[in-house]
């Protein structure tokens, strides 16, 4: 029995030690056959890792062959592109970018160097030179005429007038205009400062001051220098009771009314107003009645996008004044009988009405236009008299009106052509009136080179001691360098 | 006489007073552009909160707007001013600046809006001397046909509203992008429109067309005027009529701010078609935006050119 049950424990035994030798074998054939499919994934990776090893071995040679074959190239290159005069034309792509690059570099260095270089010049102002010829046949002596310029054939170098404008600061703008003209007697030049002025463009409320000389602003022409008036001469009315152009040593100031429409008020005091003939001498001491005030009221209405007006008043004062004139002779009804008497103006009083009708269609007003513009003034000085002895005579005042209307049509870029009318009574006689006629055509070859043909028709009253006359007139007027007058005499 | 000198400045005082009553949009950024494309790209950005006005109306010449004293009170309540730039408007821009007495839009200052910023400019001249005409010293200023280069204009005005009005920064970049979509999308529809006349050749009254010829193609070879500014001699007619008729040159541009007669004869001589193209918004009927004007002005040439379609 223990013999029996020795061998069944020992047959158990075996089983499980067969079964657990079985199941360790398993396992380790198991592990085995892993650790071999690993050894072959592992190969496959290697040979993997070979083959893109060989790849870039190839790639590697392949760029070092095309290095090297590159460098060969451009070796044989850089003599031909150092001997582009000999083989022009021949240059391989590669010198020819190298060139190139070089030639772009030496421009980029040009433009920086230019960029830092300094001028001595470079605030200089704008500076503009104008010309102006008048070449003229007078049919009568200025004798008989009045007019300072003789008679029969005259060439007149009415001006020459050196510009220059800048800004003086963030404050203020200046300019200056010397002007040089031919004396009238002896044809010699004489110079002189035209305008001279400091123009403030950063004050408050819409106001600009300016200060100086410069050309007052009366009237629509007055302020206007010659070569830009649309016909030759100025206006006889704007010669007898201005004295010429505006001019004036003194101080303006101008308003822009803030309100939507256009209004433009000027008011200015002056040493001066317009000629200095006479002068307007106030003695040893100027009280400030003996200083000249005016004023200006201007406006613009659009009655269609074509058609415009313009409408303007001004006025003049001098409280007191001193200028001494000559007897004009003729009969003169407010004063004593005329003789060798002097008149000695006490006061200026001059008052001004404008008005200018523009039609200039918006699509080619460079082509055509008409423009009509009118300007009527009335001097209402005050004069005392004297004899020939210095005794007194009974003064007065004198209101004596004076016009003049214009009419010009604008009908090619080039040409355009217009008629001038004047009448004028004399400031000291109003019984002495002239008139005038003149038709003119003005030929414009570009902006700044223009040439005027004008003929005037000068009569007189019987009041007046002078003849008429018959003058042709050719203007030739230029520009070179910047030209502006701005917006005033726009 | 005297009673009419009165009643003169009566009338002038009372006229400018009932003109002068009516009051200003002051909720609103107000913009004053040189010309009406400007205009038309500163309604497009700056949608509601611009009040925009043109100098310009459409059919003038880029250099003669008539300087109008009516402008100056615009002008003097401006907050910006929208300019072409490259000297386009130095005829009338320098003096209405100077009356408006608006510190705000003088040269310089933020309210100056120059939209040649950013613009490589075309035929700058070697010389600035008038032995050349009216030349324009810091080169071509018409790029605003070049609808790729109007978008820098449209970038410049964006900046400028941006800059004077950053808390509506939002809208502006929402109006912009979407103006701009739309042009990107009539540039692409232009230029495919265009596409069958590459290289074909055109002249001109004035030297308005480089920009637009180069963006889409065409060869601009000449112009009518004998130099800006200045009328064609008869002598530079003949030539220029010999020239289009050895280099077969088809069209004959004419701005509708030029006379039609020389154009129309030029046309004649050389055996082209004259066509009559807007330089702005408004030059002829019907192309009262930027993108109306550029639609009728690539249709009119396609038009003229039927053989090369």
């Amino acid at each position: 029995m223990k013999v029996m049950t020795a061998l069944v424990t020992l047959c158990l035994l075996f089983l499980y030690s067969t079964a657990v030798f079985a199941q360790s074998l398993e396992d380790r054939l198991k592990a085995l056959e892993e650790t071999v499919e690993k050894q072959g994934q592992m190969i496959q990776e290697q040979r993997g890792l070979q083959k893109s090893m060989r790849k870039e071995e190839h790639t590697i040679d392949e760029q070092k062959k095309l290095i090297e074959k590159l460098q060969a190239e451009i070796k044989q290159n850089i003599p031909a592109a150092q001997s582009e005069d000999a083989n022009a034309g021949q240059t391989a792509p590669a010198g020819e970018m190298q060139q190139q690059v070089q030639e772009l570099k030496d421009k980029v260095d040009q433009v920086a160097e230019a960029q830092t270089r300094t001028f001595p010049s470079i605030f200089n102002p704008a500076i503009g030179i104008v010309g102006e010829t008048i070449f003229g046949y007078r049919s009568k002596g200025s004798a008989q005429t009045g007019n300072d310029r003789p008679g029969g054939f005259d060439v007149f170098q009415r001006s020459v007038e050196l510009n220059a404008a800048a800004a003086v600061d963030p404050y203020a703008k200046a300019y200056a205009v010397i002007n040089g003209s031919a004396d009238p007697v002896t044809g010699e030049l004489a110079l002189g400062v035209e305008e001279a002025a400091l123009q403030t463009t950063s004050l408050p409320w819409n106001l600009e001051l300016k200060a100086g000389r410069f050309f007052g602003e009366f009237g629509r022409l007055g302020y206007i220098h010659d070569h830009e008036l649309p016909f030759v001469n100025r206006p006889l009315a704007l010669a007898q009771y201005i004295g010429g152009e505006s001019r004036t040593d003194g101080l303006q100031l101008n308003w822009l009314v803030p309100v939507e429409h256009y209004v433009s008020f000027t008011a200015g005091a002056g040493n001066q107003f317009g000629g200095d003939n006479p002068p307007n001498s106030v003695g040893d001491f100027r009280h400030g009645s003996g200083v000249n005030y005016w004023g200006r009221l201007s406006s613009y209405f659009d009655l269609t996008p074509d058609i415009s007006i313009e409408p303007g008043i001004s006025g003049l004062w001098n409280p007191k004044t001193d200028a001494q004139w000559a007897d004009p002779g003729g009969v003169n009804p407010p004063f004593p009988t005329a003789g060798n008497n002097t008149f000695t103006e006490r006061e200026r009083r001059l008052y001004g009405a404008d008005l200018v009708l523009s039609y200039k269609p918006l699509q080619n007003n460079q082509f055509e236009g008409v423009t009509w513009g009118t300007e009527v003034l009335y001097s209402d000085n005050r004069y005392d008299v004297t004899d020939p002895s210095r005794n007194a005579l009974p003064g007065s005042t004198v209101g004596s009106v004076g016009l003049y209307s214009y009419l010009t049509y604008k009908f090619h870029r080039q040409w355009s052509t217009g008629f001038l009318y004047e009448r004028v009574e004399n400031e000291l006689n109003k019984q002495d009136k002239t008139y005038a006629y003149s038709p003119y055509l003005t030929w414009s070859l570009s902006h700044w080179n223009q040439l005027r043909l004008q003929y005037t028709h000068t009569d007189h009253n019987a009041a007046s001691s002078l003849s008429a006359d018959n003058a042709v007139y050719l203007q030739w007027a230029w520009i070179i360098g910047a030209h502006s007058h701005g917006w005033q005499q726009r | 006489m005297k009673s009419i000198l009165l009643l003169f400045p009566i009338l002038l005082i009372t006229g400018t007073l009932c003109l002068g009553a009516s009051p200003a949009h002051a909720d609103k950024i107000r913009v004053i552009t040189t010309l009406t494309d400007l205009a038309d790209f500163t309604r497009a950005v700056g949608g509601d909160l611009v009040e925009v006005k043109s100098l310009a109306t459409g059919v003038e010449d880029t250099h003669g707007v008539p300087m109008k004293p009516s402008f100056v009170p615009i002008m003097n309540r401006a907050d910006l001013l929208v300019l072409v730039g490259f000297d386009c408007e130095h005829a009338f821009l320098p003096a209405l600046l100077e009356a408006s007495k608006n510190p705000r839009i003088q040269v310089n200052r933020p309210g100056y809006v120059d939209c040649s910023k950013g613009i490589i400019p075309r035929d700058v001249p070697k010389s600035t001397d008038h032995s050349e005409g009216d030349v324009h010293p810091y080169g071509n200023p018409h790029y605003i046909l070049d609808p790729v280069l109007a978008k820098t204009a449209i970038g410049n005005i964006y900046n400028s509203l941006v800059a004077f009005a950053p808390q509506h920064k939002a809208e502006f970049i929402r109006n912009r992008d979407a103006y701009l979509a739309k042009l990107n999308a009539k540039i692409v529809e232009w230029e495919n429109a265009v596409r069958p006349l590459k290289g074909t050749k055109f002249v001109s009254y004035h030297e308005h067309w480089p920009y637009f010829a180069a963006r889409f193609g065409l060869n601009y070879v000449g112009t009518i005027e004998l130099k800006p500014g200045i009328d064609p001699s008869p002598r530079h007619i003949q030539t220029l009529v010999t020239e289009m008729k050895a280099e077969h040159v088809p069209i004959v541009v004419r701005e509708p701010q030029f006379p039609e007669k020389a154009p129309k004869r030029i046309a004649e001589q050389a055996g082209a078609t004259m066509v009559t193209l807007p330089i702005m918004p408004g030059g002829v009927p019907h192309t009262e935006t930027y993108i109306k004007m550029m639609d009728y002005i690539i249709h009119t040439m396609v038009a003229a050119v039927p053989a090369k379609k």
